[in-house]
């Protein structure tokens, strides 16, 4: 029994341990989606599937929870202003049209890694309302530093009624 | 009523009242499933630009002949200036701007993604092809270091205080609202594709297509960046950012202009 070696391998297990715990809680790595084989174009997602325009924002769920859908581009995340509702599940699934982002919440320990050419699929709990800025957290280039949006946390009564083909976003467009 | 030898079948059709209840239920169901694959469906997708940057798009747009483009661009003269400085301040110069940034606008006049009623027969009538033998040639036009010598006429510097704005948001944007700075895309830091340098442009063209983008006439950018930006500035702002690259601030602060 070599204990050195052990000992060694043991220390190096222990250091390597610490890193995740000094970054923000990371949910879904999306590199696995790779490997399992889910792929989407990023050059062309505006022009049909899911991430098309219209069906970017916010959709309301049979059973009560919501689906928002984004996308993350250089240096934006599309819609820039998104409204859900307070402490119901939020389905996020995200992609990116072009870089690495990673969409983090001011206030919450979320963070969602978003890669090109798959989707990060998460789900989040907003259980206080309010207005949270959501920051990018992964350098994607000479405009990261200002690449910011919002998401408005509202009670459910104040939560639009929304149609199934209808999705709810407070972008100023 | 014809009996049928082999019919073993509970139908008995020939019998008309039978008939009768057969093809009112019929209707009834496709009346019904008419109604409810109605109501499901989902509105047409919303397209802004056929155009999508993928390697092959990119090597067709770049790869024309920019002498075939001089002898197609002979009538382009005309509102964008025989050396592509526009007269007009409402026409946009075209002198020295990125193939990509060019060939995407032609191609969205041509499939009607951007509407203008002075482009739309022109684009029509020109091929994919032809599109990227005219870009090459606009691209090839000189541009020169001194403002003035970029413009057609001269066009007045921004004051005090909306270049201060400009500047500050053509460098920084604003962290606040969420606005990526406009060099990061636009140039000179960094060049995204498809998107125009702006350093040789004329004030109002600027500030008209930044109002198109804010109010929704203009729906033509790839993932909405612009609309969204344009909406988010203040009309303080969009005017002096189109002052700041009209005057040509833009290329005083630069160190090279666009990659052709």
């Amino acid at each position: 029994m070599n204990w050195r070696k052990l000992r060694t391998l043991f220390l190096w297990a222990f250091a390597l341990s610490l890193i995740p715990a000094t970054r923000y809680y990371q949910i879904d790595v999306p590199l696995l989606h790779f490997l399992r084989g889910h792929h989407v174009d990023p050059l062309s997602l505006h022009l049909a599937g899911e991430f098309v325009e219209n069906n970017l924002g916010t959709e309301q769920n049979s059973d009560g929870s919501v689906t928002v859908r984004m996308i993350a581009q250089q240096y934006l995340f599309i819609p820039h202003c998104i409204v859900v509702p307070v402490g119901v599940p939020v389905h996020l699934r995200i992609t990116s049209a072009d870089a690495v982002h990673s969409l983090t919440f001011n206030g919450t320990d979320y963070a969602v890694k978003v890669l090109p050419g798959t989707v990060s699929q998460t789900q989040l709990q907003f259980p206080k309302a309010g207005d949270y800025k959501t920051v990018c957290r992964e350098f994607c280039g000479a405009g990261h530093y200002a690449m910011r949006s919002e998401v408005k946390v509202v009670p459910r009564d104040q939560f639009p009624a929304l149609q199934p083909g209808e999705r709810g976003t407070c972008a100023a467009q | 009523m014809l009996r049928n030898n082999r019919s073993a079948s509970a139908a008995n059709l020939p019998r008309p009242k039978a008939a009768l209840t057969l093809g009112f239920t019929l209707l009834v169901t496709l009346a019904a499933c008419a109604l409810l694959l109605q109501a499901g469906a989902s509105p047409p997708d919303r397209v802004p630009s056929n155009v999508a940057w993928t390697p092959e798009t990119i090597a067709a747009a770049s790869s024309g002949d920019a002498f075939r483009g001089l002898l197609l661009a002979k009538r382009c003269g005309h509102c964008h200036g025989d050396e592509g400085f526009s007269a007009r301040a409402s026409t946009p110069n075209l002198a020295g701007l990125n193939k990509l940034a060019i060939w995407k606008q032609l191609e969205d006049f041509r499939t009607q993604k951007r509407l203008s009623h002075a482009m739309d027969p022109i684009a029509a009538s020109l091929s994919t092809r032809d599109e990227a033998e005219v870009v090459a040639y606009f691209s090839r036009l000189p541009v020169f270091t001194d403002p003035q010598d970029n413009r057609a006429f001269p066009q007045s510097r921004p004051d005090q205080g909306h270049a201060a704005i400009a500047t500050h948001l053509v460098s920084f944007g604003d962290g606040e609202r969420g606005i990526p700075p406009c060099q990061a895309c636009h140039g000179p830091v960094a060049y995204r594709p498809g998107v125009p340098s702006l350093m040789t442009q004329n004030t109002d063209y600027v500030l008209i297509q930044l109002e198109a983008f804010a109010n929704g006439t203009r729906t033509n950018d790839i993932n909405e960046p612009m609309r969204t930006i344009a909406a988010l500035l203040t009309e303080e702002e969009r005017k002096a950012l189109a002052e700041y690259y009209g005057s040509g601030l833009g290329l005083q602060s630069g160190s090279s202009t666009s990659p052709k």
